[in-house]
């Protein structure tokens, strides 16, 4: 037996509680967030009742269907059955906030005029009934012609009976009436539907007519032309004569209907008890005490951030070295053991390491969405983003890209203006995210430690944090003022009641975040990580034919062999002139693994490209082995150490070694080793010798300012469905940074010169 | 008298008597209940501004709060 179809779409304001709704009927779990705007995506869900199959679609939450952009006009057509894709909805099921009758009702009443049986449900009863607010459903339901059911969405209060109402409605599928409007509107409605055919619903003649400057005026014009752009503005002209002028008329003709239902239906108490969220907004959008409590809440998160995050991402660093020494052991060394302990196992381990601060920061976000804090937070530093073109919803993504980027790219879901949301994007990569720490640890160390005062490294790598601060917000001037061009966008604002959020839609976050990370950046980053890996490794012979890692490995045996002898005599301390030969030459045998090992990275195709290359660095004072570094450390910036080490031919080094004082003593001796390294080989070199701070900041402000981050790319590439913004971002940022370094060499070469 | 809204001070009622600007940001206001014949109640002033529209708060900037003139309620 077939099953008949129902099709239903829920509608309503933002927080009036439609995702909760949602997931009460369908059973569907979804996000429900606590902040304008938080549905961007049309949700299905299915249920059946009745013996009928219902599927329900979820649409974005809308003050009205006054649309101003395609985005809002899809949920209209869809309303209106004109989407190919979806069925026209048998009911209409128009979601209210209880403690916010008169607003909400504003878009049932548009919901009538579409001509399909609308059903109302009213929210959140109980804190209606909480503020002393009563309402009576049956009255109000026969004042506006359509059933309206008191529900609690969150407890599944009243769904059973909103259910049999929908079935009813479907049954009966009488088109309801809605608010009456001025005869004068009605004439002028009549003569333009004339004009434009039977093919446009009536709907739209009259929103066209009513949303001046809308989506159905631009779509309509293109249609009919110039001439109807006038006929319009003869006929607006005309009401506005006799008084009716729009858009006023609707706004009149809605509310004056809204309100006499209202009169009917609801009981409000003479006085209006203070709120427990008015006494709670006092001070938290307090300008002293709300931002306060707002830096407080802000140190707690990125501190937990890294505090939470640590032992789990140690965690995931032992599996994966777990992983690459069980295959190590149990396979002979070669092509493909190296691609999957370096390439597979190192190249993936070193992204998945960024789950759990990604899944933190997420798991923050949601229960401060949930329990309506954001709106607020958004409200304090409104007055701050302003100033650079963004609002103040750009904030929270900006600062948790000093934790990363990824997850800050994610975070700006929240902002609706599409141009802001492009601005936040683009410029999110440019804060200074943790992962660029290790770089700056490595060079202040080797460059700006000794011979200076104690508080200059600090000032420096404040300095550095300081250039993503001030260049970020810069850039998204620029953007704001050429390429995201607009009329700005209007800043209005909801600020919802304060909610208890729901533990389950905060952990879901977090999953949904972690998951998506893991499937998508984590596919992409891996094949980036290949890429290099071949490109350092091969090819992998030397001049004579042999291989290198077997000459590595024949050089690693030796050593190993030698190594008692080497502590022997090493320990002896009146060594004979032959005895002291016989250490040299051991302690040569030592280093000869390390040696191969960089002289094969400088005859790979990523070495050449690098001696190739060398003209292009001049101007930023780097000799071949920094640009073949900066090169290697595009998919992910942190492997600039490890390629450093191999370069430099102290072997792999740990990047959490440096400035990490708990990492275990050979670690860090390799760590102080490469800088030592770095340093030695640099006073070798006329340039880098003489100007080995400029360098050294030259190199640091290119990572501060450039996009080494596959993952980033990959996410950027996701938020905005398009290879134009990520190509965009890397090509702004990589330009910046090369001039960015080029102007700090060029500048301290100069002082230093002058400084003779 | 008539003023425009970011004129009043915190806690300050008044009655908006007319929204002037782009159409579709009239139209925007009006659906949030800003509109004419309307009262709001200032929370916070400055940009961001904080109103209270019957007992729902919104948040608007300076520029914005300029273009809505309102009698002020004593």
């Amino acid at each position: 037996m077939l099953t008949k179809t129902l099709t239903v779409a829920l509608v309503g304001n933002p927080n009036a509680g439609k995702s909760t709704l949602f997931n009460a009927l369908s059973g569907l779990r979804q996000r429900v967030g606590n902040y304008p705007g938080v549905t961007v995506e049309m949700k299905k869900g299915q249920f059946t009742a009745g013996g009928l199959t219902v599927d329900l679609i979820d649409l974005p939450g809308t003050y009205s269907l006054a649309a101003r952009s395609p985005d809002e006009m899809v949920a209209v057509d869809l309303l209106l059955g004109r989407r190919p894709e979806e069925p026209r909805p048998d009911v209409v099921l128009s979601i209210v906030d209880a403690t916010n009758l008169d607003r909400h009702l504003y878009l049932t009443s548009q919901l009538l005029d579409l001509g399909e049986p609308v059903v109302v449900a009213v929210n959140m009863i109980d804190a209606a009934e909480a503020q002393g607010v009563k309402i009576d459903c049956t009255a109000l339901s026969a004042k506006l012609g359509v059933p309206v059911i008191p529900i609690q969405a969150n407890k599944g209060i009243g769904i059973e009976a909103l259910t049999q109402a929908m079935l009813a409605a479907a049954e009966e599928a009488k088109a309801p009436v809605g608010p009456a409007f001025p005869e004068a509107f009605e004439k002028e409605v009549t003569s333009l539907q004339t004009e434009l055919g039977a093919d446009v619903p009536g709907f739209l003649t009259r929103r066209l007519l009513l949303d001046v400057g809308g989506y159905v005026e631009a779509w309509q014009v293109e249609h009919h032309g110039q001439d109807l752009k006038q006929k319009l503005a003869e006929a607006r002209q005309r009401l506005a004569d006799a008084g009716h002028s729009v858009p006023g008329v609707e706004a009149r003709a809605r509310f004056a209907w809204v309100r006499a239902a209202v009169a009917v239906g609801v009981t409000r108490p003479a006085v209006r008890p203070v709120a427990f969220t008015d006494k709670l907004d006092k001070v938290l959008t307090h300008r002293v005490w709300g931002t306060l409590v707002f830096l407080v809440v802000m140190f707690l998160m990125f501190q937990s951030i890294f505090l939470w995050a640590k032992p789990l991402m140690d965690g995931i660093d032992g599996v994966r070295e777990d992983i690459a020494k069980g295959i190590e052991g149990n396979m002979a060394s070669g092509p493909l053991r190296a691609l999957l302990v370096d390439g597979v196992v190192k190249g993936v381990g070193s992204v998945l390491i960024f789950l759990p601060q990604i899944m933190i920061l997420f798991g923050f976000i949601a229960f401060l969405e949930d329990c309506g804090y954001m709106a607020r937070a958004a409200f304090l530093m409104d007055r701050l983003m302003s100033r650079c073109g963004l609002s103040g919803k750009s904030f929270i993504p900006l600062l948790s890209s000093v934790a990363c980027a990824v997850p800050g790219i994610m975070a700006t879901r929240v902002i609706e203006n599409r141009r802001d949301r492009l601005a936040t994007i683009v410029v999110a990569p440019l804060m200074s995210c943790s992962a660029r720490l290790p770089v700056y640890v490595l060079l202040i160390g080797a460059f700006l430690k000794e011979g200076y005062s104690s508080w200059v490294p600090g000032l420096v790598l404040f300095a550095l944090y300081m250039i993503g601060f001030v260049v970020a917000p810069l850039v998204a001037l620029v953007l704001k003022r050429t390429l995201l061009k607009g009329a700005t966008p209007v800043f209005v604002m909801e600020l919802p009641a304060y909610r208890r959020p729901k533990i389950f839609a905060v952990l879901r976050r977090m999953l949904e975040a972690g998951w998506a990370f893991t499937l998508r950046a984590g596919t992409f980053i891996f094949a980036a990580m290949i890429l290099v890996w071949a490109l350092l490794y091969f090819p992998h012979r030397d001049a004579n034919g042999e291989s290198y890692p077997n000459r590595i490995e024949k050089a690693e045996e030796a050593a190993k062999s030698n190594e008692d002898k080497l502590k022997e005599l090493k320990a002896k301390p009146d060594a004979t002139d032959d005895e002291k030969a016989e250490l040299e030459k051991l302690e040569e045998a030592a280093g000869q693994a390390d040696h191969l090992n960089g002289e094969w990275k400088r005859s790979s195709y990523l070495g050449r490209t690098g001696l190739y290359l060398e003209p292009v660095f001049r101007p930023l004072g780097w000799d071949w082995k920094i640009g073949m570094a900066a090169l290697a450390s595009f998919p992910a910036r942190e492997v600039i150490v490890g390629t450093l080490g191999l370069i430099y031919d102290v072997g792999d080094v740990d990047t959490k070694a440096i400035g990490n004082d708990d990492a275990d003593e050979e670690a860090k001796e390799k760590a102080a080793g490469l800088a030592k390294a770095v340093k030695d080989d640099w006073s070798k070199d006329p340039i880098r010798s003489k100007y080995g701070v400029a360098v050294a900041m030259s190199v640091m402000v290119f990572f501060a300012l450039c996009c080494q981050c596959a993952s980033t790319l990959a996410v950027i590439r996701r938020e905005t469905k398009s290879w134009a913004w990520p190509a965009f971002t890397f090509v702004y940022m990589t330009v910046l940074a090369y001039l960015g370094a080029m102007v700090t060499f060029q500048f301290g070469s100069m002082i230093i010169d002058a400084m003779g | 008298m008539l003023m425009p809204l970011d004129m009043l001070r915190s806690g300050e009622t008044a009655e908006i008597e007319e929204v002037s600007g782009q159409a579709a940001w009239v139209g925007r206001l009006a659906e949030l209940g800003i509109r004419q014949g309307c009262r709001v109640r200032v929370v916070q002033s400055g940009s961001p501004c904080l109103l209270d529209v019957n007992g729902c708060k919104l948040c608007l900037r300076g520029g914005e709060c300029s273009q809505i003139l309102v009698r002020p309620v004593s």
